[in-house]
């Protein structure tokens, strides 16, 4: 209560610099103190070591999702995203202002389209990057591992966000949260996300776990493996994801094995462009338990794929799609 | 084997039937799925029945994607034959026209505009590989003659333009930009009965150039020889090289860019069998059909229930053999 308190009057009144700065302070530590206790599972280092870093008007420090420690000497106020996972997650933690840049698949929240563009996901251009003079660059992980040396070098600090879990995403927008000076924000954001899960782990924890297949891709038929965010995403929606038995990543998956394990419920990925309509009518299709139930269904895949706040969203559509008796039962 | 080849002309290519058949059953009877060789058996005989998973699993999974890929491979290794003996060009390979990367751009193109729940992709694939063999022909012909050389040039050329355009649309498809490096990669996955019936289209083309083996035979010997001995050089030319390019589209536009069996079969098979085309055409076109059938059969089974591309698998199974068919070619 406190802290919204302290944020409400920051809003408002917009004092001169330093004392926003101090008010700013102290709201942050009073935020990350709270929330650290409110929480109760604040089991990283850095929400330990950074109140008293902020209490003292020092540096902010957050370790990244590469296991770097990334430190700043004040709030980021100049942000270049190099994905848009990392984009909705800037606006959903109240840093959409500070955001000068992104890439441009960046499509969530609306305001992010209009934003300078830094090249796409894939290809992000460092001399674009560069002139936007960032003191806070997120980055991606995977396909932007080499980047990171290269902005360093250039005297950038990088933070990669790459969670694997829902959890792991909570992780980073709680830490995102502390750097950009908006921890009051980022721990709403969290603690929507925390709701979610709750309340979704409430309806279907003591259901039985259907057998659910995730399709990626069609042609070849590609699902999600362990080591993913959908398997997270799948067991915590209460299903048994037929892919972990593929392995990790995306594997390709054998159609005639899917015949075999004939799953319950058949989710295709929107980035696969099938249609509910188009997978029962493939051959064979009509014979499988998941058609002949209707449990077939096309997920938004940023709802699902991209590491941000609206995993909440997806998490409770996949409970609905896979436990849809726990829904309509109410 | 070579030498029995060699002596009979018909018993080359009844061998390489034998073992077509051989792969085709082996292709059949086994699977990721564990369903028995009795149970494979009692489906294969009661024909394709509704409710019935096992059923569903050989009739609309397993016999159409091997009957696609015998199809493919077959098509791929005679329109492989035809263009290496055209060009007078061993590291000639089927995609060196350009209708590979042409119909790669039709698919594109469809996969930009979602029209992925048709068949669309495939059709627009095939328009794509046609369209690419109608302008390299435009390119090569000069006062009535096709010049090989520069057709050759021209698909190279055309493949390069059409890549660099699949290249800007990836770019521009953002998050569709998947689905296109999956069409490239090649694969049987996840396709059925209608893509067996647009390869079945190849039947024809695959039967016209045994008709043209003699003049085939003659023509390795250059054009001006051939035009010597009587052979209508420009009509032959002519319904090969469309005849290649109409196989190639549409084996690339089922199953995407599978490499490998169009450059390395007629190797093989010329080591196997000699160079004249009466043999070299029938036996090519049914050792790329094991050859892909088989390298199917692998890539569905040794990590099932994951699957490993095909066109790796066609690269490491014929890459040894063909190293190996090279050094024991050279000793005979």
């Amino acid at each position: 209560m406190f802290t919204k308190g302290a944020l409400t009057m920051m809003r408002t009144i917009r004092p001169r610099r330093g004392l926003a700065a101090l008010i700013l302070l102290a709201a942050l530590a009073l935020v990350v103190l709270s929330v650290s206790v409110l929480v109760g599972c604040g089991s990283d280092a850095d929400t330990a070591a950074s109140p008293s870093a902020a209490a003292s008007a020092g540096p902010i420090t957050a370790t990244d999702d590469a296991g770097q420690r990334v430190t700043l000497e004040q709030p980021a106020t100049r942000i270049v995203s190099l994905a848009p996972a990392n984009t909705e997650i800037a606006y959903a933690i109240g840093a959409g202002d500070k955001m000068v840049a992104g890439t441009s698949y960046d499509d969530y929240p609306e305001e992010a389209k209009a934003l300078p563009k830094v090249g796409d996901f894939a290809n992000p251009s460092v001399e674009k990057i560069a002139s936007f003079e960032p003191d806070l660059v997120l980055a991606a992980g995977g396909i932007q591992a080499g980047l990171r040396s290269k902005l360093e070098k250039l005297g950038m600090q990088v933070y990669v966000v790459d969670p694997k879990t829902y959890e792991g995403v909570m992780t980073a927008i709680s830490r995102l949260g502390q750097l950009a000076g908006t921890s009051a924000q980022a721990e709403k954001a969290v603690q929507g996300m925390t709701q979610a899960r709750d309340e979704v782990q409430a309806k279907v924890a003591s259901l039985s776990r259907p057998s659910t297949f995730l399709e990626i891709y069609s042609k070849p038929l590609m699902t999600a493996g362990t080591d993913t965010f959908i398997d997270d995403m799948v067991t915590l929606a209460g299903g048994a994801n037929l892919g972990a038995t593929a392995g990790s990543g995306f594997p390709n998956f054998s159609s005639e094995v899917l015949f075999e394990d004939d799953p319950e419920v058949y989710i295709a990925d929107s980035g696969s462009m099938s249609e509910p309509g188009a997978i029962a009518e493939r051959p064979g299709f009509a014979d499988l338990t998941a058609v002949k139930s209707g449990h077939v269904y096309v997920i938004d895949d940023n709802l699902i794929a991209r590491p941000g706040p609206r995993l909440a969203e997806g998490l409770q559509e996949l409970a609905k799609m896979i436990h849809p008796e726990a829904y309509s039962a109410q | 084997m070579t030498r029995l080849a060699r002596t009979n002309p018909w018993s080359g290519i009844a061998l390489a039937a034998g073992i077509f058949v051989t792969c085709l059953l082996l292709a059949l009877a086994f699977g990721p799925a564990s369903l028995s060789l009795g149970q494979i058996w009692r489906q294969a005989t009661t024909g394709p029945a509704q409710g019935d998973l096992a059923n569903a699993i050989f009739w609309q999974i397993r016999l159409p994607r091997v009957l696609l890929a015998c199809l493919v491979g077959a098509e791929l290794a005679v329109a492989g034959v035809i263009l290496q003996d055209l060009f007078l060009n061993p590291l000639t390979d089927p995609y060196v026209t350009g209708v590979s990367s042409g119909a790669a751009l039709g698919a594109t193109v469809g996969i930009v505009l979602h029209l992925a729940q048709l068949p669309w992709i495939t059709v627009l694939a095939l328009i794509g590989g046609f369209v690419t063999v109608g302008v390299v022909w435009m390119a090569a012909r000069r006062r009535g003659r096709i010049d090989v050389f520069v057709l050759l040039l021209a698909g190279v050329t055309i493949s390069y333009l059409a890549s660099a355009v699949v290249t800007v649309l990836m770019i521009r498809a953002g998050q569709d930009m998947h689905a296109i490096v999956y069409w490239l990669m090649g694969s049987f996955s996840g396709r059925g009965w209608t893509e067996v019936e647009i390869a079945l289209i190849a039947v024809p083309f695959m039967i016209v150039p045994l008709f043209f083996a003699k003049e085939m035979d003659i023509l390795l010997q250059g054009e001006k020889r051939a035009l010597e001995l009587g052979v209508e050089v420009e009509r032959t030319k002519r319904v090969l090289l469309v005849t290649a390019g109409l196989l190639t589209a549409i084996a690339v536009s089922v199953c995407g860019i599978i490499g490998f069996v169009g450059l390395v079969v007629p190797h093989i098979v010329r080591l196997l069998v000699g160079p004249g085309h009466c043999r070299l055409l029938p036996v090519s076109l049914l050792v790329g059909a094991s050859m892909l059938c088989v390298a199917d059969l692998l890539s569905r089974t040794v990590i099932a229930p994951n699957e490993i591309p095909v066109g790796v698998v066609t690269t490491f199974v014929g890459a040894p053999l063909f190293v190996y068919l090279l050094r024991r070619g050279r000793k005979i």
